[in-house]
């Protein structure tokens, strides 16, 4: 770009020139050059980011009214078009909202709003729509019908780029075959070649939202894609939440405190904030004060060696007033103030009021106001030893050296103390007289008597003081020791009496409100509430996977709410492992973000820096390298829900890194794979108890046999040590004449609950225990045996004659059980 | 020793044990000391290294353990109609007939396999190898020397004198050397000898004659034949016995199976190893005194040398004396080294010296 600078003073007016150029840009028009930040960057992506914006708005609008979703997408190819129709069953939208909705940028119910929403900034939809008459030059077709109205409105709309209006091109009633709902037909230039996006999105869209029905066509499908419900349960409903104090940023709050009808601060924080109630608000507006008007710093009262006297001062300064009450008046004042260790100026007035009133209660003399400030002003030279013509003359030179201890100011000797006391006993003396010294100078050159100071700037003072010192006495101050030494000013100060401005005052001014800010996020603050979030929940999310995957293994955790920044925050993670999942490559990971799931941008996302950093092969699943995403049959779903999801762009595709989050997700991930890893622990060890007990059933009737032949005696019966060698749990029947008996022998290192039924063709009698049934001519004889694990337990019946027996046993693992009977 | 129907009923014995296992419902099992190197004990009465108590169990409660025990079901089934037959065969025999047996699990799947599973049979029955009829590949070695033998062959008895009606290779000694019988003997002392060249070179320079000596050929890790032959020309013939190998650790473990018997087969010492033979060399010491030509122990030699100081059977004071000498020269010699002084200096000079030293001569 050329540089108007050079020829600023040869062309006259130029200033004039560019400003006819400058014009204000609307939004829309904004947006039509930066499609990429929406998600329309392409043809193929478009017809995504289209299909997802008017889904999303579907299901919220749905969801709200309580209707189970009922949405029905269709893609179809118009010419050198592509037509996308999205429909729901939603309660739709009255007609004077409408056009607004779909054909204005930034119109939204939900941006001021603290709730988890799918949408939050009102850009997507209407971007659909910009997009679609930018490609097509067609307007958008919406069809609406509100519950209970006969008949649908049609509007065909596109938007004024210029102005951001939308401009209504035909409205008219039509008829409609759904009760209620909203219809949005948009033609767009476009392409299928992000099909695997679009199903994707769909699919996954189905498995976040378990509730709802969705019916997918398109050119490519030979049978539309339908995604039954599986479950009638609505999320909950979300309640919306006041900004929390720590979740607000500097401009939202100087509209907040523009906007507020709050007089006080106070007020105003209980009013518009969660979570603040009176004693927030007080210690908001404590930590306000610090760093509004800064504390003051305390100094210690003269002691009898002194030869400064407080009672002196004040008796010189009263006039008028009598002897006796003088002489009360000044030493009440000397009095306290003695007492107290350390004083701040504002603590003495306080005490020459307390002690002018009980004065005057004695007395009848009225110590007015200018007497009570020329009393606080002379206790305070006392004091302080500030303030005499002397004083002046000897310090106004700034950082001289003076040596000389009678004229040293007792700021000095105090300033001596703290410092001693903040550093480390190696620091020799000198140095920290020096350093008390270049203090006191410099607590002395503060505006006003007062010694008002806040914390950075007692910081900066320090330093300034600790660089003097270092470059004239050759001693070192670090950072340590500097922080040791603020610190030990700053607890001793006071915090001011005065009371903080008012809100009007605030809101006109940056840097209050800046200091309000940063009161109130050094406040501890209850987190916020977390009703207003709508978690899947685990029992949900497992649900959605087990719909959409035929897997072996499922398993899903939610988290507790967590917070980010004012905004609470609930992670879910949900896998599914084995079945149908392709088992070659790595694994699917489904990412969602308030129900919406995340098809781009995949890389850029926490959850995948999440997920590849944990190492999988602890799980069970194979992770080359030992880091980077699992192979396997797997699908790793995860959900964050919050009322404000930090995205890494508007698109809305990936979320940020932001450590508290990513935290959570580790864990509610972990918990879920900690499943995996039990369920795959167990089918390996049932691998191999199927194994062994393979081959074992082979070898050991063979090494029988062969003994049998060797010792030439009858095959001996090896049931039993088979069920010893498996540790498996048999039952076996034994008829001896007209009793049965049942033995449930457990070789397992566990102890067994069983459910054992015996089906006879007899009717049973003389029952050990258990219970039995007649079901048409044939007994169900049951019980439920625990056999702790070594032990066994009989289980007997007497039959007439020669009945047939069928014996189900359930309770245990089909591979650790024999059954013989 | 086992007569062979005793050795047919202890095989059968041991399938009926198992049959018993099955029957009472038991896993069956066959259990077995520890063979390894920290389960052998020195047994005062025989002077032999025998193994301790510590036993191991060979389960049907694992896969490996079932397979292991259907071998042994089949082997036992083998052995036992090989000893009906009066037939006897060899362990690579046994392996490759495990091939004809009508099941794959018990099909051998290398030798080793199959002579551990002899050798646990051994120990379990209580009887020998050579009992069963199992003769190793390889068969014992050769013996030269005024000694003359009866031996019962397949083809009847034949009656030997060693050094008469032998060869230069002399007398071949079968796998079972508890065929032969002592007839009469001159012999005044029996020396094993670790190498065949070594064995040449003294029967060639006739020291079997000018000596009266029994020159028993090892080669390399004496065959079980030729350490129970040794043993019998000890205890029968009551002759003194020397062993004559390489200066390395490794010939000292050569020794050590003759005299102390082996980890392996430590069932056995007694039947086999022979506590009275001595080490006549080539010792650490004789590398010193005779300066003879060396190589330096690598590394391998030098781990074994410290292994052996660790082994129960070498902790005398001799060997230690002498390992931890060659660990501090660093070197260890052939027997054929003694070469460089000649090719008599061996009949000549050096074994009579050690002899003489060792009160043999």
């Amino acid at each position: 770009m050329t540089s108007f600078q050079s020829t600023i003073g040869d062309e006259e007016g130029i200033a004039e020139e560019l400003a006819e150029g400058q014009r204000e840009i609307s939004i829309a028009e904004f947006f039509e050059k930066n499609k990429h930040m929406l998600g329309f960057d392409s043809g193929a992506r478009g017809l995504v980011t289209a299909v997802k914006e008017a889904v999303d708005n579907a299901l919220d609008a749905t969801e709200e009214a309580g209707y189970l979703p009922d949405i029905y997408i269709e893609i179809e190819e118009v010419g050198d078009y592509y037509r996308v129709v999205i429909e729901d069953n939603g309660p739709g939208i009255t007609k004077e909202q409408l056009p607004k909705v779909f054909g204005k940028l930034l119109y939204g119910s939900r941006f001021h709003t603290r709730e988890q929403n799918r949408g939050q900034q009102g850009i997507g939809i209407s971007a659909a729509v910009l997009y679609s008459q930018l490609t097509s030059g067609q307007p958008a077709k919406i069809t609406s019908r509100p519950k209970g109205q006969s008949r649908a409105q049609y509007f065909e709309l596109i938007i004024d780029t210029d102005t951001n209006e939308p401009e209504i091109k035909a409205d008219e009633e039509t008829t409609w075959d759904r009760p209620h709902g909203t219809r949005i037909e948009l033609e767009m230039e476009a392409n299928m070649r992000a099909r695997q996006q679009l199903h994707d999105y769909v699919k996954h869209t189905a498995v976040v939202n378990p509730h709802a029905r969705i019916e997918l066509r398109e050119p490519g499908l030979d049978e539309p894609l339908k995604f039954e419900r599986a479950t009638d349960e609505l999320p909950a409903e979300t309640e919306e939440i006041r900004p929390h104090p720590h979740g607000v940023e500097l401009g939202a709050l100087i509209k907040m405190l523009e906007a507020t009808e709050s007089y006080s601060v106070s007020g105003f924080l209980q009013e518009e904030f969660t979570r603040v109630g009176k004693k927030t608000a007080d210690s908001v507006i404590d930590n306000f004060r610090d760093v509004y008007y800064g504390r003051e710093l305390a100094w210690s009262p003269p002691r009898a060696r002194d030869d400064r006297d407080v009672a002196s001062a004040v008796s010189e300064a009263v006039a008028n007033k009598g002897a006796e009450a003088t002489t009360a008046f000044a030493e009440g004042v000397a009095e306290t103030v003695g007492n107290s260790d350390r004083i701040t100026r504002s603590e003495l007035a306080e005490v020459v009021d307390t002690v002018a009133e009980t004065v005057e209660n004695d007395t009848d003399k009225t110590f007015g106001g200018t007497v009570r400030e020329n009393a606080v002003d002379a206790a305070w030279r006392a004091v302080t030893g500030l303030g005499g013509d002397a004083d002046e003359a000897t310090d106004s030179g700034g950082d001289t050296e003076s040596g000389d201890d009678a004229d040293e100011s007792p700021l000095v000797a105090d300033a001596y103390a703290l410092v001693d006391e903040a550093t480390s006993t190696r620091k020799d003396d000198a140095a920290v007289q020096a350093m008390a010294e270049a203090l006191a100078r410099r607590f002395e050159n503060l505006d006003g008597d007062a010694f008002r100071i806040t914390r950075d700037d007692l910081e900066r003072l320090v330093a300034d003081a600790a660089s003097f010192v270092a470059e004239q006495r050759d001693a070192t101050f670090g950072e340590t020791a500097r922080e040791n030494v603020v610190e030990a000013f700053w607890s001793r100060a006071r915090r001011v009496p005065d009371d903080p401005p008012k809100v009007k005052a605030i809101a006109g001014s940056r840097d209050a409100a800046a200091d309000l800010l940063d009161a109130m996020r050094t406040t501890d603050i209850l987190a916020p509430p977390t009703d207003c979030l709508a978690p899947i929940t685990a029992e949900l999310v497992e649900a959605g996977l087990r719909k959409e995957y035929d897997a072996d293994f499922y398993a899903a955790a939610t988290r507790d709410a967590e917070v980010h920044g004012g905004d609470p925050f609930i992670v879910e993670a949900g896998i599914a492992y084995g079945g149908e999942i392709p088992a070659d490559g790595s694994v699917e990971l489904l990412r969602f973000a308030n129900r919406v799931p995340l098809v781009y941008q995949r890389g850029a996302c926490a959850t995948t820096d999440v997920i590849k950093r944990i190492g999988w092969r602890n799980y069970g699943l194979d992770q080359p390298g030992g880091s980077g995403l699992p192979n396997g049959p797997a699908v790793i779903s995860i959900h964050v829900a919050s009322t404000n999801v930090p995205f890494t762009s508007e698109s809305k595709d990936a979320l940020a890194n932001v450590p508290a989050i990513e935290d959570e997700i580790e864990l509610a991930v972990r918990e879920a794979a900690r499943e995996l890893k039990s369920f795959l622990n167990k089918r390996r060890s049932m691998q191999q108890r199927r194994e062994k007990q393979d081959v074992l059933g082979k070898i050991l009737p063979e090494m029988a046999d062969k003994v049998s032949e060797v010792t030439g005696r009858p095959r001996p019966d090896i049931d039993g040590a088979l069920a010893r060698i498996m540790n498996n749990v048999s039952v076996e029947r034994e008829v001896n004449g007209e009793s049965v008996t049942l033995v449930v022998e457990n070789h397992s290192d566990v102890n067994e609950a069983l459910e054992i039924t015996d089906i006879v063709s007899t009717e049973p009698t003389d029952l050990s225990d258990g219970t039995v049934v007649d079901m048409d001519g044939e007994w169900f004889v049951q019980w439920k045996p625990e056999v702790p694990s070594g032990d066994e337990r009989e289980l007997t019946y007497a039959v007439d004659g020669d009945p047939e027996f069928e014996v189900s046993v359930g309770g245990v693992e089909t591979e650790k059980l024999t059954v013989n009977a | 020793m086992t007569t062979e129907s005793d050795a047919r009923d202890e095989l059968i014995d041991l399938a009926a044990d198992f049959y018993d296992q099955f029957a009472a419902g038991d896993i069956p099992e066959m259990t077995l000391p520890t063979r390894t190197k920290s389960n052998i004990e020195y047994d005062e009465a025989s002077g032999v290294w025998t193994y301790g108590d510590r036993t191991s169990t060979r389960s049907a409660n694992s896969v490996r353990g079932a397979r292991k025990l259907l071998k042994a079901a089949y082997t036992i089934e083998f052995l036992a109609n090989q000893l009906d037959d009066d037939r006897s065969s060899t362990l690579r025999e046994l392996y490759y007939l495990s091939e004809s047996w009508n099941n794959d699990e018990a099909q051998f799947k290398s030798q080793d396999e199959s002579n551990d599973l002899v050798e646990d049979l051994e120990i379990v029955t209580g009887v020998t190898r050579e009992d069963f009829h199992m003769r190793p590949e390889e068969s014992g070695a050769k013996v030269m020397g005024p000694l003359e033998i009866r031996e019962q062959t397949n083809r009847g008895d034949r009656e030997i004198h060693c050094q008469l009606d032998v060869g230069q290779g002399g007398y071949q000694i079968p796998n079972n050397p508890d065929t032969i019988e002592f007839l009469d003997n001159d012999a005044e002392f029996v020396l094993c000898v670790e190498t065949g060249g070594m064995r040449d070179r003294l029967v060639e320079n006739g020291f079997d004659e000018a000596h009266d000596a029994l020159v028993v050929h090892l080669g390399g890790q004496p065959a079980r034949a030729t350490r129970r032959l040794t043993k019998r020309f000890r205890d029968e013939l009551d002759l003194p016995v020397v062993v004559f190998t390489d200066g390395d650790p490794w010939s000292y473990r050569i020794y050590g199976s003759v005299a102390y018997g082996s980890i392996k087969s430590a069932h056995l010492s007694k039947y086999l190893a022979t506590p009275e033979a001595r080490f006549i060399g080539i010792q650490p010491e004789d590398i010193v005194e005779y300066d003879l030509p060396s190589d330096p122990l690598s590394d391998s030699d030098v781990n074994a040398l410290e292994s052996e100081l660790e082994d129960p059977r070498f902790q005398t004071d001799y060997w230690e004396e002498q390992i931890e000498l060659q660990l501090d020269i660093g070197k260890k010699s052939e027997q054929q080294s003694l070469a460089s002084r000649g090719l008599d200096f061996v009949t000549d000079t050096y074994l009579p010296e050690r002899l003489g030293e060792m009160g043999v001569l």
